[in-house]
């Protein structure tokens, strides 16, 4: 069952520039699963740099200026396009500006480290409060984001589940020695929580990264780290794959490690579950919670590298188990119903 | 160098500017760069939006991207040249062209149609008489482009040349019995004076058309001409064709027929030239005039359907006069030294 | 040479505007600039048409193309609603020259909005945009009688609304502007309203005829469209209480808002055969009655920052003349005319016309002070200092898009933007407007910018 055909859309987002990141594919995946129901759709992208504070403060003012008033309707993905002015805006939130929210003086935020950020953060709160409820609908990308929003907003936002990049091709095989944590490498990941934890198991667990390298200096730490902990037999560093080659990694590994701090979403839980693989996850990784069923589909740990270490340990030793809870993974993404069908019917007019 | 591409697009069209972005960024990257292009919406109706996206241009920071410098901006339209950047090179494909020589243009005359036309059109000349000359270098895109930015806003640029699109596959072939004009179907193409010109001609000229109308009133308004003119038979409409198919038509023709109004630069010619094809033009014809070299490369027709008709009939009569301008056309192609690589060097150096 | 859109009353309109002002600046005007009159009137006087080419449009739907192929459009705006309304509604859609000939517009606004569109929420808002919930109020107590006409026009001249959004403002009263303390953002222009005297020889020859009937009687003239403003009935009351009336005749020369009040007034206060009402005379017969009277009576109160083409024209014929100290007749050098306080009008029109009684000559005197005063106006004079204003505000047009740039993301920003950011954003936006819209006399006029 779709909605009616040919309409003209526009996809609000931003784009650092030169950098790599998972919301361009999500506007990607939205553009083609738009124009293959018939409708004609573009992605906007912004270029954002989000330092110092203040140049936040510009480019919000710059997106209230630009627009496609031409489109049927709009779709914000992320701050600040999604302030956009559409007279039929949708916006569908991947995640506020986290730096001016759950990021505030969070060591992996970084705007409070600047004099104005804090005025900075109250014009952005501010902002979203006043201007997100003039989309018509509002939508978010998960239930992790969409509490984000209530708690600090006010403002109720319907989750929104969508298919991972690769869903079509993603496929299983028989499992290899190794977990795998495919990613952009950046602190929010937690690749050296389980570098950490890696240092502690019992068994002799390896892990494949893949994933390109986004905060400047992270990758050295976690390089650095392995050395310290005299991992370098263990861990396998890939940087950037072809989704080929990711495909078939999800496909080997035994399972899959995800331990973000936090994440928004996951695309990663759901390619795992996609790949029927059990997926390891932590208490506060956000996202993930929302898909991984403890000893179900995969295990969640404390946030700690003892406990992720015995998590790890588990897997390892009950491949049996391993196999089972990829298999039910599988079945539990079914069960969800995500599909771009069931999202263009919610987003379009 | 990190490169980025700066240009405007209204949403949902695709043209010339988009392919030679695209090139560019091509050709950029082939150089051993990083280039990438961001398109920032533009819509330029009602006037009023005008001034409002320009300063949403001035708001952007493109600077540097997550603590990477940004070591280029290369512009290409009104209103992405705005972008402020301290190495900003502006490679004009054409200014806001209705606040400039098209502000009572019959057709294409916008601005001059609203009350807010006049203050507007000041607010766009004031805005590039002080901000271009920001950049560090600005190109255009051809002579007639350098004379119009040097007579209304008394900048000199140096035009920049570059290829059209797979020029590589362009190729001669015997000359058979027809002209080929393949353009957009739109009043300043002027497809409708080369019909009532081949009303004119005494030799049994034949033209084929290439191209899509902008709007269908405007194929019918060129189908009626045809009818009242009796050249039934003497005209044929391709409709769209496929680049293969255009590089056939252009290397069966006996030669092309590009008498456009004010062409900005005009692929046409140089696709000629390419294919050794001789070109028919007109003195008004801007862009293709730095190229065709009267008697020598093609002929220059004055703007008339009488002169044209001279002209088309020239050709039609000597055809080995017409082979070997085709031949010159293809030499002079290659004196110019029109290449990506040539334009990468000016735009990096 | 400038190409101008040329929009005000014009002849045969009962406006004097129409009938003063444009035949004094009309002929000088054409003869140098391409000009286009725009009229919403039904017709328009065939020497009128011999001067320009005119052309009609409809205010609810301009022409906005042709009228963009001039290179200005000039807007005479005034106090009377039918006659400014239609040029009002253009000149709001489309920057121009907007010459105030009056400055205190509310009965003007009062016209427009409410009787004309029919836009009460319009005329708040005007009220409110310029005067806060102050005006606001105050305009929706106008609405239900409680406040007067008066009262409204005092205290809200409602002149920026006139002057929003012009390129440029042309006032013939510029000390009047200056009091009314309404902070035109846009260049001002005072210029001298515009007037043509009469050739020395012909006023010769008025004064001749002039003295041939010295009296007493002395013949007093008021002329012009008669409205309350112009103080008839304190006018008729002085005379009616003063034991030597009968030495003076007072001709009542021009339209009247209300025939029958003042018949009723004259009968009442036992005037007739000291008082003759002309009605609307020819030019013929203006030149008669000016040439023969001895003073003019030209009061006004409440004064809508006026300048008087007729005090002009009283100056032209040396006559004295009354005037209320008041707007742009304070500013009157003191030799030529005679004051009246507003508060005090019958004890001063009383005292002065006894002035008169005892030194004729004196007021003779006064007269030809007024003429020296004008004989050398030129309509000329004053169509150069319009054009050249009309070109420098014309470099500016980029101005006012960059005030309505800022306007509208003022509104914007008032939606979302925190205080704790407002600093901040305030000053780029500003100063990114400014940087691209605002006119620096050292724009380059080439620079060699490749290789």
């Amino acid at each position: 069952m779709s909605k009616p055909r040919g309409f003209k859309v526009l996809i609000a987002t931003t784009r650092v520039p030169f950098i790599d990141g998972g919301a361009e594919l999500h506007a990607e995946g939205l553009q083609r699963a738009l124009r293959e129901a018939g409708n004609r759709a573009e992605i906007l992208f912004i270029p954002f740099k989000w330092y110092p504070p203040e140049r936040i403060l510009d480019q919000m003012l710059a997106c209230r200026l630009l627009g496609g008033r031409e489109a049927d309707c709009l779709i914000g993905l992320k701050f600040p396009a999604y302030l956009m002015p559409h007279p039929r805006k949708v916006v569908w939130l991947l995640h506020q500006h986290r730096q001016a929210y759950e990021l505030w003086q969070h060591p992996m935020g970084d705007m409070h480290a600047y004099t104005n950020g804090a005025a900075v953060r109250q014009a952005i709160q501010y902002a979203d409060r006043e201007l997100l409820p003039q989309a018509r609908r509002l939508f978010a990308n998960s239930r992790n984001v969409a509490a984000r929003l209530r708690t600090y907003c006010g403002l109720e936002a319907e989750p929104l589940y969508h298919p991972p990049p690769d869903a079509r091709n993603l496929h299983s095989g028989a499992a290899e020695d190794f977990l795998y944590f495919p990613s952009r490498i950046n602190p929010l990941k937690r690749q050296h929580l389980a570098m950490e934890a890696l240092a502690q198991t019992r068994t002799n667990v390896r892990v494949c990264f893949s994933g390109p390298g986004v905060e400047p200096g992270y990758d050295q730490t976690c390089l650095a780290l392995a050395r310290k902990l005299k991992l370098q037999n263990r861990v396998e560093w890939l940087g950037s794959v072809s989704f080929e080659t990711k495909r078939d990694l999800y496909a080997r590994s035994l399972g899959v490690l995800y331990p973000p701090l936090d994440e928004d979403y996951g695309y990663v839980t759901l390619e795992a579950m996609l790949a029927a693989k059990p997926v390891i996850t932590c208490e506060d990784s956000g996202g993930p919670l929302e898909f991984v069923l403890d000893r179900q589909t995969g295990l969640i740990s404390a946030p700690t590298p003892e406990a992720l270490a015995a998590a790890m340990d588990e897997l390892w030793e009950n491949r049996t188990a391993a196999r089972e809870w990829g298999a039910a993974g599988r079945d539990r993404y079914s069960s969800l119903h995500i599909g771009w069908d069931h999202v263009l019917e919610k987003l379009l007019p | 160098m990190k490169v980025l591409i700066a240009t405007s697009g209204a949403p949902f069209i695709r043209g010339g500017a988009e392919i030679l972005a695209e090139s560019l960024c091509d050709a950029v990257n082939a150089a051993g760069h990083e280039a990438e292009i961001v398109t920032l919406p533009f819509e330029s109706w009602p006037p009023s939006r005008i001034p409002e996206q320009m300063l949403a241009c001035r708001l952007l920071d493109v600077t540097e991207s997550c603590g990477q410098t940004i070591d280029r901006v290369i512009a290409l339209k009104f209103p992405a040249y705005l972008i402020p950047h301290p190495y900003k090179v502006i490679w004009m494909l054409h200014q806001h062209r209705t606040a400039y020589e098209l502000w009572d243009h019959p057709v294409a005359g916008d601005l001059i149609q609203h009350p807010d036309g006049p203050m507007v059109r000041e607010a766009i000349r004031q805005a590039d008489r002080t901000l271009l000359p920001e950049a560090k270098a600005i190109y255009t895109l051809s002579r007639n482009v350098s004379g119009r930015l040097g007579r209304f806003t008394g900048i000199e640029a140096e035009p920049l040349y570059n290829p059209p699109a797979h020029a590589a596959l362009y190729h001669p072939g015997p000359a058979g019995d027809y002209l080929f004009f393949p353009s957009r179907i739109t009043p300043v193409k002027r497809q409708w004076l080369v019909i009532r010109a081949l009303g004119l001609c005494r030799e049994p000229v034949e033209v084929y058309f290439a191209g899509e109308a902008d709007n269908p009133a405007q194929q019918a308004e060129c189908t009626r001409a045809e009818r009242e003119l009796n050249l039934t038979g003497r005209v044929t409409w391709l409709g769209l064709v496929s680049e293969e198919q255009k590089r056939e038509h252009y290397a069966h023709s006996l030669g092309v027929v590009f008498p456009p109004l004010d062409e900005d630069y005009g692929y046409v010619t140089l696709e000629a030239m390419l294919s050794s094809k001789p070109v028919i033009t007109c003195a008004d014809s801007g862009g293709p005039l730095e190229f065709v070299v009267h008697n020598e490369t093609g002929l220059i027709a004055d703007p008339s359907s009488e002169s044209l008709a001279t002209a088309m009939d020239a050709l039609w009569a000597d055809r080995r006069h017409a082979a070997t301008m085709g031949e010159v056309g293809r030499q002079r192609y290659q004196d110019l030294k029109i290449s990506w690589n040539n334009v990468v060097e000016k735009l990096l150096c | 040479m400038l190409k101008i859109n040329w929009f005000s009353p014009l002849p045969p309109q009962a406006s004097g505007i129409a009938q003063n002002f444009c035949r004094q600046v009309l002929p000088a005007l054409t003869v140098r600039h391409e000009t286009i009159l725009w009229t919403d009137q039904d017709s328009v006087s065939p020497q009128v048409e011999r001067l320009a080419r005119v052309a009609h449009f409809d205010p609810a739907n301009p022409p906005w193309r042709a009228l963009n192929e001039a290179d200005i459009c000039i807007y005479h705006l005034g106090n009377h609603g039918g006659f400014h309304g239609g040029i009002w509604r253009i000149s709001r859609q489309h920057a121009g020259i907007v010459v105030l000939h009056d400055l205190c517009l509310h009965d003007f606004f009062n016209v427009v909005f409410l009787r004309g569109l029919k836009k009460p929420d319009e005329y708040l808002a005007a009220l409110e945009r310029w005067y806060g919930a102050e005006g606001r109020r105050a305009g929706e107590a106008f609405q239900t009688g409680g406040i007067s006409a008066e009262n409204m026009g005092r205290r809200f001249p409602l002149t920026r609304e006139a002057a929003h959004g012009a390129l440029g403002i042309v006032t013939h009263s510029p000390h009047t502007l200056a009091e009314l303390n309404e902070k035109l953002v846009c260049p001002v222009a005072g210029l001298d309203h515009p007037f043509a005297p009469a050739a020395e020889s012909v006023y010769r020859a008025w004064l001749a005829a002039r003295n041939r009937t010295p009296g007493p009687p002395y013949r007093l003239v008021v002329f012009g469209y008669l409205s309350t403003n112009r103080r008839l009935e304190s006018l008729l009351e002085a005379l009616s209480r003063m034991p030597e009336r009968g030495q003076f005749h007072l001709h009542i020369c021009g339209e009247l808002w209300d025939e029958t009040h003042i018949r009723a007034e004259i009968e009442r206060l036992k005037l007739e055969p000291l008082v003759s009402l002309h009605g609307f005379l020819p030019d013929a017969q203006v030149e008669e009655q000016l040439s023969a009277a001895h003073l003019a009576i030209n009061l006004r109160f409440p004064s809508m920052g006026e300048a008087s083409g007729s005090q002009l024209q009283f100056f032209n014929y040396g006559l004295p003349t009354l005037v209320t100290r008041t707007g742009w007749y304070r500013t009157l050098p003191e030799d030529t005319v005679r004051f009246v306080r507003p508060d005090h009008e019958i004890d001063d029109i009383q005292t002065q016309l006894r002035a008169l009684l005892a030194d004729p000559a004196a007021f003779r005197g006064m007269g030809e002070c007024g003429r020296q005063l004008v004989k050398n106006y030129a309509p000329e004079t004053y169509v150069e200092a319009l054009i050249h204003f009309a070109s420098t505000c014309l470099d500016q047009t980029a101005h006012v898009a960059a005030l309505r740039l800022a306007g509208k993301i003022g509104c914007d920003l008032f939606q979302w933007l925190h205080p704790a950011g407002s600093e901040h954003l305030l000053e780029q936006a500003s100063s990114g407007i400014a940087t691209m819209f605002e006119h620096t006399p050292s724009c380059a006029a080439s620079s060699k910018t490749s290789l």
